[in-house]
């Protein structure tokens, strides 16, 4: 529970934006230019920050970024691994999931992709306290539900 | 998302260039990326080149333009036959206000991302607390299916009701000069000013490099570019040979010249940042002998900048006579990029510079700096780092070989 002081230590928050960027090539121009224009946000700043952090990744990788705007017109945000979803279309070489998931397979994927994409989303922040296991399970069960077989040799 | 990939890729814009002349007044541009082509991250922008005087009606339609390619020539004298126009070229995006109920803010945001939008913010209105249903304001990209996107959002959702949205289309202005209304005059260190252009320098006494840094990075802010000048302000004595590779907006370039150097030279593979440099050494009054500017190519447009200097094999030449005597020339080499960049062209970073010359590096977190000082001690001697709130510069002196 937040104590009425952490509140007040808080700074006021303007907004809460969120984006997808292509890692390593956040630039001043739409989509980042005007989302965070509207809120006066330095631009540069977050693009260098953003780029920075985001060099381990492949480039062109679409990362999700959540910024946190406050009314000082400063800024903190979080950049999260690309979702599950990407990973998989990416590790089954597919465009889309299958239209009838559960009823046609789109295309299969290796146990040890699985485990690679495991090992990429743990190092997200809401994912710390899971582990590898359990992290595994919620893969697989997003895989079944875009119609991607999971099996253990090709 | 590939049908919005391909209109993305069909609506490559072109800069616009502006080169200020003493009788006209100085007009803000507007600048435009390309848009980058999404499989190649370094695609040179294409640029049309406009009749003198004359306005360029806006774009109606990706249909409608013809791509003309005309690739940003190196010497600053050429510039000057690249006559230019006040027509500013306005990229735009729809910007769509959805209403929807508090507690389905976020999962409605993320799902819209998923489906096409570039972007979604909700603003936080604590003062709202009775009522229940809040805006989201989410930017797409010009001709995206703005209906399609939002049901399909929903149904992912599950939401039992259909959200009602206004689309408004935003043009580039708009957000160009919020940005803008950000910077204020910088002090980096004793005497040494960084002014934006449109504001008044507080010292007028002191050096001050008045700066229009456009979409170019480089507005002596970000504490990169603040260790990368204070290392200047060490190291010039005078009489050097300044090489910053990676030059963005030309802010080092220029701060080099004001504080003695002979000769600075920037290189940059975006041509917008050449452009912008270029600007930026005039309204700095900086004579075009001692600081020039080119664009180079980058790895991935090599052969695209090959193709194109074989219809004109005179630019090739230029290019290669110039640049490449200035191999081994230079007394101070600065490159504030990325990571990943200074890990590829180390040596190419390096063989600008003369035996026992200084070079530079910055733009990397404090935790990158490891990797950084494996690849260059291949290269230099006595490598020494800075750090100002968690970024880094390193330095050291280049070895003979």
């Amino acid at each position: 529970m937040t104590t009425l002081k952490d509140v007040v230590a808080r700074r006021p928050i303007a907004a809460t934006i969120r984006l997808t960027v292509p890692a390593g090539g956040a630039r001043p121009a739409p989509p980042v230019g005007p989302a965070l224009g509207q809120y006066r946000l330095n631009l540069m700043a977050f693009c260098k920050d953003f780029n920075a952090r985001t060099q381990k990744y492949k480039p062109d990788t679409p990362m999700a970024v959540t910024i946190t705007a406050y009314k000082d017109n400063t800024f903190e945000f979080t950049v999260k691994s690309p979702s599950v979803t990407w990973f998989l279309k990416k590790a089954a070489g597919i465009e889309s999931g299958s239209s009838r998931p559960g009823h046609v397979v789109v295309s299969s994927i290796m146990l040890r992709h699985v485990y690679e994409i495991a090992k990429v989303k743990q190092s997200d922040p809401f994912c710390q306290h899971m582990s590898i296991e359990a992290i595994c399970k919620s893969i697989i069960g997003t895989a079944n539900s875009m119609g991607i077989q999971v099996v253990k040799d090709l | 998302m590939l049908p919005c990939r391909l209109r993305l890729r069909l609506l490559k814009r072109s800069l616009s260039l502006q080169i200020p002349r003493p009788s006209l007044p100085l007009v803000i541009t507007t600048r435009l990326t390309a848009v980058k082509n999404l499989s190649s991250l370094f695609a040179p922008s294409p640029q049309r080149s406009f009749a003198k005087g004359s306005r360029l009606p806006p774009l109606l339609g990706h249909a409608q333009r013809r791509r003309e390619r005309r690739f940003f020539c190196a010497r600053t004298m050429e510039m000057d036959d690249a006559t230019s126009s006040n027509a500013s070229l306005f990229s735009s995006y729809l910007s769509v206000r959805i209403r929807c109920m508090k507690r389905d803010v976020d999962t409605l945001s993320e799902a819209l991302l998923c489906f096409g939008a570039s972007s979604a913010s909700v603003d936080e209105l604590s003062n709202c607390e009775e009522l229940d249903e809040i805006w989201i304001t989410s930017i797409f990209p010009d001709g995206q299916d703005v209906d399609a996107c939002v049901s399909a959002a929903t149904g992912s959702i599950g939401l039992n009701y259909k959200p009602n949205y206004e689309i408004s289309v935003g043009e580039q202005c708009d957000w160009v000069t919020n940005v803008q209304e950000v910077f204020h005059p910088t002090e980096v260190t004793d005497g040494l000013w960084i002014v934006p252009r449109w504001r008044n320098p507080p010292d007028l006494q002191a050096t001050n490099i008045i700066l229009d840094p456009g979409m170019a990075f480089g507005t002596g802010e970000h504490p990169t570019t603040k260790l990368c000048l204070l290392l200047l302000h060490r190291l010039i004595k005078g009489g050097e040979h300044f090489l910053d590779y990676g030059t963005g907006s030309g802010i080092l370039g220029i701060a080099a010249v004001k504080m003695g150097v002979t000769l600075s030279v920037g290189i940059d593979i975006d041509p917008q940042a050449v452009a912008s440099a270029r600007q930026n050494i005039a309204l700095n009054d900086i004579d075009s002998n001692r600081m020039l500017v080119y664009l180079v190519p980058s790895k991935a447009s090599l052969p695209y900048f090959n193709s194109r200097t074989q219809e004109n094999p005179e630019e090739k030449t230029l290019y290669d006579l110039e640049l490449g005597a200035a191999k081994e020339n230079f007394d101070i080499v600065i490159a504030n990029i990325l990571l990943n960049p200074l890990m590829e062209l180390a040596e190419d970073i390096v063989t600008y510079g003369k035996p026992d010359a200084i070079i530079g590096l910055s733009g990397v977190l404090s935790e990158q700096v490891q990797q950084i000082k494996e690849i260059y001690s291949l290269y230099l001697d006595n490598i020494s780092v800075f750090e100002m709130e968690g970024w880094a510069c390193l330095y050291g002196t280049k070895r003979k070989m």
